[in-house]
């Protein structure tokens, strides 16, 4: 095979079934693979040793609380969106120790040193929401005056191959919101599935050395429009749409007394599934414990949720205390206030909320009826 | 006004969480549940360069139990020690209650917008504080005695729920010494009170504003501030020379946890010192 | 200074006597009287018929309720140009709900309230200056009131159950 030199920002292609040598590569570079696989009947996000750990030949079905993974036997990998998890738990864990404390010989407290686990990360499998998910909390987590330690630590090498998304979710109205069904930039490599080979865009230097001693096979025209026309059905496909976001600030924020919301709330059980699964979420309690001795002392962070009761205690009282409430909180703030809190939407479109509500709420409904309700 | 973190003397920008060890210098019991601590950090070097602003607040660790956000309560132009007036309400404020000079606590600040009393000079100030809204305005009060002359009509209007919860009672006297009117009142008087009983909004009747000139800053219980930008905006001074200052649940002062979030605002980051023209959209709605 | 004089003087410092006709204000200043009360000293007590509307124009006036078992409850104090005794001017109750005295030592200019209900009667646009003037009052004694019966300033230790 003729030696093709691969550079960033160029597009190449590999055989299917060097997808397996990608993994290993990563492997032996270093980085501790995580990509999608089958538990418990659903896609979660774990130690990838190998493309067969893949869900090869499935795809899911996604509704309004529904969620199937259905075998048809197809050749590829990566047909099967996004379930419950997202990438967000390795980044931000769903609990984690800020602190540790220990008194002195003179009984006074001191900060332990912390050891940081400074393994990179490979995020194998990334799709376009996903991708735009952890640029959101980005501006989250890093700012200018400061930087969440453990985030940092863990962004900074990680790897991120993404995947052009060529299956829509069913719920998921990534393309109303600009993050899909394409990838946008932000990746190290990024893969569109086709037949026999995979598209590869080189989106970085990390990417390209991946890359090196790949199979590679020079990208045909024939490749790239069938590619293109993939995704230009993609876009056609979405499950769910929503027009507009960029007027939900002031639609959200002048309408906080809309009678929508005592519509919802009625249906609405504030057991904060939504955000637990979405990828933008960030909201996180503290919480303190010490050893009997009173010697040692830890102070963790947890994921919290508007939803939770104690979320909005306030002295004297609770300043959030039903579910009407909380949940206008979290619809404003997720498509209104973010806006103006990072300078972008806080959702990405990709649907979690609507597959995993039990109660069946769906977020582009929630808005259709608000703007109903305004325009009548 | 979005503040960002100003002078971040004990905030570890890489660390942000991180707490700085302070001792108890002073305990100073200022009503029942109510006492000054005033903190020096063990690093001397930290003590010299921290700074604060009057409103800004510190976040109070005490390990093992948790972290507290507390107004900072002494004066702007003397650092050497920095003082805390905590109110005694839950877990941590009462262990720190609990607590003895030569204790050591967690500082981590100070965080949040300010009075910006350099937009003010020339202009008449009106401070109308209700119970622990009294702390906050603490650091205000020692600078305008200290620079009196930079200020027109200074009037405080106070008021608690009982004689024994009125805050700094010793400091009333050197406050007027320097031209401040204060009027003080209570929620319910006793028979050895001769001052007066009622509400603070009430005070306003007996207080004459120039609407053109006046900057009117409160804090107390929400439905007090409520009552007196009522009263200010009855006397027709602007939405924009009302200033507030909001509490709510405070878990990381960066505007990271997202507890404390108003509307579109974390009151942390964001406050909690607002010009009232900003709250107006959302001051009224229920539950926000 | 003669008795009229000082009756003159003192209700022309009140700031809603300023803004009264010349004929009104004649008419109650032949019903006025000024009174002055020691520290301490009883102006009215609950249950008494009521006599006068008061209007405070020096001193401290405090109106109080007795509560079985708890004594003698100061509910609210009236400064200078503050009215005490507003209900006896409303036509249906007869007597006093509260009681007032003087905390500092005071001077009050009193009202006959059966001679000026009369004058109200007598002269609609008189008694709708006074009525509108005594709404005021009143809202601003409902509101304190409510602010108090909310007591915003409890601390929340003491309300928890847990």
């Amino acid at each position: 095979m003729a030696d093709i030199y691969a550079s960033v920002g160029s597009t190449v292609a590999i055989p299917k079934a060097a997808l397996d040598k990608l993994v290993a590569k990563l492997n032996q570079m270093g980085y501790s693979v995580l990509g999608p696989q089958i538990q418990d009947g659903v896609i979660v996000y774990k130690s990838l040793k190998g493309a067969h750990d893949l869900p090869k030949g499935y795809i899911s079905q996604q509704d309004s609380a529904r969620y199937r993974l259905v075998y048809t036997g197809h050749p590829r990998y990566f047909d099967v969106t996004p379930g419950a998890q997202s990438w967000k738990q390795f980044f931000f864990p769903p609990q984690t120790e800020l602190a540790e404390f220990t008194r002195d010989e003179k009984g006074r407290w001191q900060t332990a040193e912390q050891v940081t686990d400074l393994t990179p990360l490979a995020l194998f499998g990334v799709f376009p929401c996903d991708l735009a998910a952890i640029q959101i909390q980005d501006r989250i987590f890093l700012r200018e005056e400061w930087k969440d330690p453990i985030y940092w630590s863990r962004r900074q090498s990680a790897f991120i191959l993404a995947v052009n998304c060529l299956h829509p979710c069913g719920t998921g109205f990534c393309a109303s919101m600009g993050t899909g069904p394409k990838t946008n930039q932000g990746f190290d490599l990024n893969l569109t599935e086709l037949d026999d080979v995979f598209l590869v865009e080189l989106g970085s230097e990390a990417g390209r050395l991946v890359m090196e001693g790949m199979p590679i096979l020079p990208t045909s025209a024939f490749w790239l429009q069938a590619g293109q026309k993939s995704l230009e059905d993609a876009s056609t496909r979405m499950g769910r749409s929503l027009p507009r976001p960029q007027d939900l600030p002031e639609l959200l924020l002048n309408n906080l007394d809309a009678r929508q919301w005592d519509d919802v709330a009625r249906r609405c059980m504030s057991c904060s599934s939504c955000t637990q699964v979405c990828p933008t979420c960030f909201c996180w309690d503290t919480r303190d414990s010490a050893d009997l001795a009173g010697q040692n002392a830890r102070r963790e962070r947890l994921w919290d949720s508007c939803f939770n009761p104690d979320y909005s205690y306030i002295v004297g009282g609770n300043s959030r205390p039903n579910a009407r409430s909380r949940y206008r909180q979290w619809l404003t703030h997720k498509f209104g206030s973010w806006y103006a809190q990072f300078g972008t939407s806080g959702c990405v479109g990709c649907g979690r909320c609507i597959t995993w509500c039990p109660a069946k709420i769906d977020v582009t409904m929630e808005l259709k009826a608000i703007r109903e309700e305004v325009q009548a | 006004m979005i503040q960002t973190i100003g002078n971040p003397h004990a905030i570890s920008p890489s660390a942000p969480m991180q707490p700085y060890w302070a001792e108890i210098s002073d305990i100073v019991r200022e009503a029942p549940n109510v006492s000054t601590y005033w903190l020096k950090f063990l690093d001397p070097g930290l003590q010299e360069g921290f700074h604060f602003k009057a409103g800004q607040f510190n976040m109070i660790s005490v390990p093992g139990l948790g972290e507290v956000a507390i107004s900072i309560s002494s004066d702007m132009e003397d650092t050497r020690r920095i003082g805390h007036t905590i109110r005694s309400v839950g877990n941590v404020t009462s262990a720190i209650n609990r607590m003895e000079v030569g204790d050591i606590l967690g500082v981590r600040g100070p965080f949040g917008s300010w009075w910006s009393l350099d937009h003010w000079i020339g202009r008449d100030i009106v401070i109308a504080a209700g119970g622990i809204g009294l702390p906050p305005m603490r650091p205000l009060l020692y600078y305008i005695s200290h620079h009196r002359k930079d200020f027109g009509k200074v009037i405080v209007l106070y008021g608690a729920r009982t004689p024994n919860d009125l805050q700094f009672t010793r400091e009333y006297k050197t406050w007027q010494d320097e031209d401040i009117e204060l009027q003080v009142t209570v929620d319910r008087g006793d028979d050895t009170w001769q001052g007066r009983v009622g509400v603070v909004p009430i005070l306003f009747y007996n207080t004459r504003i120039d609407p053109r000139n006046t900057v009117i800053l409160t804090c107390g219980p929400e439905i007090m501030i409520r009552f007196v930008i009522f009263e200010a905006l009855a006397r027709r001074v602007p939405p924009e020379r009302i200033y507030v200052s909001l509490e709510r649940n405070m878990k990381c002062g960066l505007g990271s946890c997202g507890h404390c979030q108003v509307g579109p605002f974390f009151v942390c980051k964001d406050g909690p010192v607002f010009s009232f023209d900003k709250l107006q959209p959302y001051v009224n709605v229920e539950e926000l | 200074m003669t008795a009229q004089k000082e009756l003159i003087r003192a209700l022309e410092a009140i700031p809603w006597f300023q803004m009264m006709a010349p004929e009104h204000f004649n008419k109650i200043l032949g019903i006025a009287k000024i009174f002055k009360f020691d520290a301490g000293q009883i102006i009215f007590h609950e249950g008494d018929k009521e006599d006068y509307l008061y209007v405070v124009l020096e001193g401290r006036v405090a109106i109080e309720m007795s509560v079985p078992g708890h004594g003698r409850i100061r509910i609210l104090t009236a400064e200078p140009m503050e009215e005490v005794g507003w209900s006896s001017v409303t036509p249906v109750v007869r007597q006093r709900t509260a009681g007032a005295r003087a905390v500092l030592p005071s001077r009050l200019v009193a009202f006959d309230a059966a001679e000026l209900r009369k004058l109200c009667d007598e002269d609609h646009d008189f008694g709708y200056f006074v009525m509108r003037r005594l709404v005021n009052v009143v809202a601003g004694r409902l509101l304190t009131g409510r602010l108090q019966l909310l007591d915003m300033f409890a601390n929340p230790v003491e309300q928890k159950e847990d």
